[in-house]
């Protein structure tokens, strides 16, 4: 699915600042994400990922009390004037730690995917196709008769990840969540969420994987220190001179892009694998 | 978790079992009833399949407990008019070991009734046994998070074990140097278990777990027979009678 015009998330002048503390976590955020849009949070430890990420679903200022300043709006709705649990059937959020995700009282996979649809009052036969269905995309129907404590990292967070999702909602906040996981995990989780973003669910992301947040992002918040450094495209992100100055590190595929620009095999940097490998065929066939 | 009849029995009456017959343990004069009702316990025990698993949690924590009751109260307890022995510095006190007894029994109980209701159960059912009921769920959650989250925090301790020993520290040996490597790990574990808690009461609330007007329902579907009310009522009554006659007891003399 393309990338609407409509905004889905509007952030305007929101600035929060934890209790006893005096510099605001975040300071004077402005932007939006349009609906479809894979948008990705880039900044160094301590640059506020989290603390918007937690903004987005409604748990600042609900969940964690400070001052805030501005508004955060999910379709069209300010996050205050609905509870946590409201929000959630619009907008989920999937944690960096999975084990904090699951609600420790089930004993199947099954049931923990269930957990959320039975506080909404979803009636069982739809919560039993819920389940399968999200099972399904989450690639982890073998695993609902598991109890969920004894899976691997990679299969935890799959479930985690479906817990939120099987409330449907139309955009999901991803605050590192492969950040635990061995690199298959990692790659398995990155494949779902980019086709969920395909089916059309919007995707607000945060991780440490620069490499591949530049192949999939539409566009990146750039933060540092709770400052918004710039909202931009991947290409223009990266091309910065300040980034080792803000502890971001230049994705190895930009530099790699950038020197076969220089070589003219590109005209611009690019992130796509596939027009990137079309280029270079084209060279290579050229020379033969 | 074989089927049996105790595993099929509601949660609710389970659950019930553990404040009925303790409270009846603890009203009941002497520690006949007492030792009944841990009959009563050690038969269902043995019927639901966890018998050696069950005695010996109840021998492990019930010696060494029986010996601390039996001689602070054999030995200290003022009420000690009857002595059974002399032992030289002390006298032992019939009135005091039986007192002794009676708290010991009281807890065993307790303890009995509990670890059945914890292995006959799967996590969720009581949950959804309270929802069906239209009772809080709450406090099925706070029973059944609290039961699983220990899991947890031995993993949590695992981990930070092996760091330390990757890092040269020896975690095993004599008792003293387990003792002694033990205290500072719970630090990491407690923090982290505090830690965790706050996200994870975050991660509830985004399940909507404290959602107002909303009938809640239930993945698990639990069964609630004729057998267990019948099970509940007769419980209730027991209790009602006990106490009852203990009251009369208690009046008459």
């Amino acid at each position: 699915m393309k990338v609407s015009s409509k905004d889905v998330i509007s952030v305007n002048n929101f600035s929060f600042s934890y209790p006893q503390t005096k510099k605001p976590a975040i300071s004077s955020m402005n932007f939006t994400v349009k609906e479809g849009e894979f948008f990705c949070i880039v900044g160094a430890n301590g640059a506020g990922k989290s603390t918007l990420c937690d903004s987005l679903v409604g748990l600042i200022p609900q969940y964690f009390l400070g001052t805030t300043k501005g508004q955060v709006l999910v379709n069209g709705q300010e996050t205050t004037k609905q509870t946590v649990a409201e929000l959630s059937l619009e907008i989920g959020l999937v944690f960096q730690n999975p084990f904090n995700q699951l609600s420790y009282t089930t004993s199947t996979v099954a049931e923990e995917l269930a957990y959320g649809l039975g506080n909404h009052g979803i009636p069982r036969s739809e919560m039993l196709d819920r389940v399968a269905a999200v099972a399904k995309k989450m690639r982890i129907e073998s695993l609902l008769d598991r109890d969920p404590l004894t899976l691997s990292g990679g299969q935890i967070q799959r479930v985690a990840f479906g817990s939120t999702y099987i409330l449907n909602p139309s955009i999901l906040v991803l605050d590192e969540c492969t950040t635990q996981l061995d690199p298959i995990g990692s790659e398995e989780i990155f494949t779902i969420i980019k086709q969920l973003n395909d089916e059309g669910v919007t995707v607000v992301m945060t991780d440490t994987e620069t490499e591949r947040l530049s192949m999939y992002a539409d566009r990146i918040l750039l933060l540092d220190n709770g400052l918004q450094m710039g909202v931009d495209k991947p290409q223009a992100i990266f091309a910065r001179e300040d980034l080792e100055k803000l502890n971001i590190s230049t994705p190895l595929n930009y530099q790699l892009t950038q020197e076969l620009t220089k070589i003219g095999i590109l005209d611009s940097p690019e992130f796509n694998q596939d027009i990137i490998l079309e280029k270079i065929k084209e060279v290579e066939n050229g020379y033969r | 978790m074989t089927d049996n009849w105790v595993r099929r029995l509601n949660p609710k009456t389970k659950l019930l079992m553990i404040p009925v017959f303790g409270i009846a343990t603890i009203v009941s004069p002497g520690m006949l009833l007492g030792l009944f009702l841990l009959l009563v316990v050690i038969v269902m025990a043995w019927q639901a399949n966890i018998i050696k698993k069950f005695l010996q949690t109840m021998i492990s924590f019930g010696i060494p407990i029986a010996v601390m009751l039996f001689i602070i109260q054999g030995l200290y307890s003022p009420q000690n008019h009857t002595y059974v022995a002399n032992l030289g510095f002390a006298k032992l006190g019939l009135e005091g070991l039986m007192y002794g007894g009676k708290l010991l029994v009281t807890l065993l109980v307790f303890m009995g009734s509990f670890y059945l209701f914890n292995k006959t159960i799967y996590s969720g059912e009581l949950a959804a046994a309270l929802i069906k009921s239209s009772l809080s769920d709450k406090g099925g959650y706070l029973i059944l998070a609290s039961l699983n989250v220990v899991p947890q925090m031995k993993r949590q301790l695992q981990v930070i074990k092996e760091a330390q020993e990757a890092r040269g520290v020896q975690t095993g040996g004599s008792l003293l140097t387990r003792i002694k490597v033990f205290i500072p790990l719970m630090g990491p574990v407690i923090l982290s278990s505090l830690i965790d808690t706050q996200e994870r009461g975050m991660a509830l609330e985004l399940r909507g777990f404290d959602l107002k007007n909303v009938s809640k329902t239930s993945y698990i579907q639990v069964v609630d027979t004729k057998l267990d009310k019948l099970f509940r009522i007769g419980m209730l009554l027991f209790l009602i009678i006990v106490t009852a006659f203990s009251i009369y007891l208690k009046v008459r003399r």
